[in-house]
């Protein structure tokens, strides 16, 4: 994977994009605060904390309830699978849909199969693969990515999804939000009755039981896991919950963060494959649990609390930067300040070093977290990370600059070395002086001076400081004879350096 | 090292956890305090009114008023085609019979699924229901296949003031043992075109619910 590069991605931004983004990210901040309201801040806030300390005590005994699950689902008549990698993962569902030669797979919208590339690996293998999520659906034919976490195709305008479904459906689409919905409803209707696999993810795997808890509003979540014979999800190792009390407590907290609904229209509970055939449902079920680069997250004590993430986008929707760049910017498939922590860990800071950055720190994001990821404080670590290196990884700056910035930290430090400092910089920008701005520097420094001039450094805020009053004044000029002596000092050895240096 | 072990190795590794290391109890604070539910009365008016502001359409019904309900429903429905639950409740309520003599024929619950998808009307009850959020919780069993509440253009489900549950909790005690549930909250929805909320995507395109007053 290439770096991701945030500023050439930003300068690729659509002018349409960043409308349409803030027309969804300010209603669903709108809807939130009323179904918030109506809940009782007090209460909202116990449960947010609730929030943060059930799904802390999971990711901090993870292996523990990753083996009560499994043995769960295993007990309840599913498969389990575990994947390292993305490759591991696609390998698995491969395996199991050659295994039962499907031809046509239907998917709920699932931000681990994005991650794992999943539709490419299914359609090149030649099976069809269709997303079914309705915003999932249009971007899958559009052949692109989503551009919100819960509404995927919010940067198309109705207009174009009609053009969208005229040309790739063959049907005279009108540009009407009802009508399209419509069409979808019929062409994915026939999809749901002939697939032969349902592909989910899930939004909680409850560990006391082996429960798959599933939330979506169009009932297509309902439908893959329903009709198709067979239902595999691919869940990420992070989405273990210990038991229901939790479920209880973070069900509440999800739709209302992430679409302003007290709850969504439907919530599935799926526990290994039907019991009887008259129930209905699939015959098989496959859990694969992906890694991915989640127990890498993990080893870091501070930044782990990015596992907290339970996928609801209100980070997206009150981030400054999100709301001026959209989704596509980031480069990954997790966008906003949860992707720009969750990315560069995932994927590495090689590939992703670039999206820390992409904050303001203004922290929005940590007053809003359903389950209080201290958003701030991890994209700072990830920062030195990036800048540093640590004992995750390591650091992606060059050792001279790295050198440098430690140097010019060390100097800041010391009051002396920074009145120097001030001191040396205007004798050295002497020569570069053009009526107070320095409009040429010499490399490094240009690659400032070529976008736009510098002002000159006046360093005389101390200088002015201690001169308000007599005594301070009379201080000034024993400062100066002295500060006198050390430039002499200074010349001379350098004079002497020279001399010896033509020698 | 298979994958399996090697991930629980990283897992361990990274938290500095040993095989047998002691899992501590779920603090407290993860914890929250039931709902406290107000009046009977109060509770279903609220669960109602919950499922209206969702778009589904809710009436309280006596069984007296049972016949020319599903009459109605018939008409402004245009419904053809109807499958139920086979349950105790709908058994003795005569749904089918009704439905029967007005004209409209009964699919087998048990049916291929496309036939379900070509019926009108799926009419279940439901096991527990949550006013709060107006959601009702569907368990599954051979006498409740899952497709009755889903595939149908039009969904009723018909329930008793008994089942009303103040909060998740108590009702995720009940059913947790099961193989599958799902929670129901108003038609289905979407907002992904341009925001424009439109009903009926992939699920009912209506929701009906009915409280049977004074009991079954």
């Amino acid at each position: 994977m290439m770096r991701i590069d945030f500023r050439a991605n930003v300068q690729r931004v659509p002018p349409n994009m960043p409308p349409s983004v803030r027309k969804a990210t300010t209603r669903f901040l709108g809807t939130r605060a009323n179904v918030v309201n109506i809940f009782g801040d007090e209460r909202w806030q116990q449960l947010r904390q609730a929030g943060h300390d059930v799904r802390l005590h999971t990711i901090n005994h993870l292996d523990y309830y990753l083996t009560r699950l499994e043995e769960n689902v295993a007990s309840a008549g599913g498969i389990v699978h575990w994947a390292r990698d993305a490759e591991q993962a696609r390998q698995i569902v491969l395996a199991i849909a050659r295994e039962h030669n499907v031809k046509r797979a239907v998917k709920v919208k699932s931000m681990a199969t994005e991650e794992i590339g999943l539709n490419h690996a299914l359609i090149d293998a030649g099976i069809q693969t269709l997303e079914t999520d309705l915003g999932e659906y249009i971007v899958q034919l559009a052949g692109e990515g989503p551009s919100h976490i819960i509404v995927p195709a919010v940067h198309l305008t109705k207009e174009g999804i009609a053009d969208l479904f005229t040309q790739k459906l063959g049907v005279n689409a009108p540009p009407d939000p009802l009508e399209l919905c419509a069409i979808a409803r019929t062409k994915l209707r026939e999809e749901f009755m002939s697939a032969d696999l349902g592909i989910s993810g899930a939004n909680f795997l409850v560990a006391e039981t082996g429960t798959l808890v599933i939330v979506t509003n169009e009932g297509n979540g309902r439908m893959c896991t329903t009709l198709p014979p067979l239902h595999i999800a691919v869940v990420g190792i992070d989405k273990v919950v210990p038991d229901f009390e939790s479920v209880n407590v973070l069900l509440k907290l999800l739709p209302r963060s992430a679409t302003g609904q007290k709850i969504s229209t439907y919530t599935s509970f799926i526990t290994g494959p039907r019991r009887s055939t008259e129930e209905g449902g699939p015959q098989e079920f496959h859990l694969v649990l992906l890694d991915n680069g989640r127990t890498r997250v993990l080893r870091d004590p501070v930044a782990r609390e990015t596992l907290l993430c339970i996928r609801c986008g209100v980070c997206l929707n009150v981030c400054p930067v999100y709301n001026h760049v959209g989704g596509h910017a980031y480069g990954a498939v997790y966008s906003g300040p949860i992707g720009a922590i969750l990315a560069p860990q995932l994927l590495g800071v090689k590939i992703a070093g670039d999206l820390p950055f992409a904050s303001s720190l203004c922290g929005a994001c940590a007053d809003y977290c359903p389950v209080k990821i201290p958003i701030p404080k991890i994209l700072l670590r990830l920062r030195h990370r990036v800048v540093e290196g640590d004992h995750v990884q390591d650091a992606i700056t060059s050792a001279p600059m790295r050198a440098g910035a430690r140097a010019g930290s060390f100097a800041l430090s010391q009051s002396f070395l920074y009145a120097l400092g001030s001191q040396i910089v205007k004798i050295f920008q002497a020569p570069f002086q053009r009526a107070g701005w320095l409009t040429h520097l010499p490399p490094p420094a240009n690659r400032w001076t070529m976008t736009r001039p510098l002002p000159a450094f006046n360093a005389n805020f101390r200088a002015w400081f201690r001169k308000r009053t007599p005594a301070g004044r009379a201080r000034v000029q024993k400062r100066k004879l002295g500060i006198g002596l050390l430039f002499a000092g200074i010349a001379a050895l350098g004079a002497w350096w020279l001399a010896r240096r033509k020698k | 090292m298979n994958a399996r072990e090697q991930i629980l190795a990283d897992v361990r590794l990274a938290l500095k956890r040993t095989t047998d290391a002691p899992v501590l109890p779920i603090p407290g604070s993860a914890r929250i305090a039931p709902r406290v539910p107000g009046d009977a009365n109060a509770e279903i008016e609220m669960l109602l009114g919950e499922i209206t502001k969702l778009g589904g359409a809710t009436r309280r019904i006596s069984r007296a008023e049972m016949r020319a309900a599903l009459a109605q429903i018939a008409r402004d429905d245009a419904v053809k085609k109807a499958t139920l639950w086979e349950t105790q409740e709908l058994k003795a309520w005569d749904i089918a019979d009704a439905l029967r003599d007005l004209g409209i024929e009964i699919i087998s619950p048990h049916a291929d699924k496309r036939a379900l998808a070509e019926c009108d009307l799926g009419i279940t009850g439901a096991d527990a229901a949550f006013p709060e959020t107006g959601t009702l919780l569907l368990r599954s069993s051979p006498e409740k296949p899952r497709a009755v509440s889903l595939l149908p253009r039009v969904h009723l489900a018909i329930i008793t003031p008994e089942i009303l549950r103040a909060d998740l909790a108590p009702a995720f005690a009940e059913v947790k043992g099961e193989g599958y549930w799902v929670f129901v909250t108003g038609p289905s929805r979407t907002a992904d075109i341009e925001l424009t909320v439109t009903i009926g995507v992939h699920g009912p395109k209506a929701l009906r619910v009915w409280v049977m007053d004074g009991g079954s």
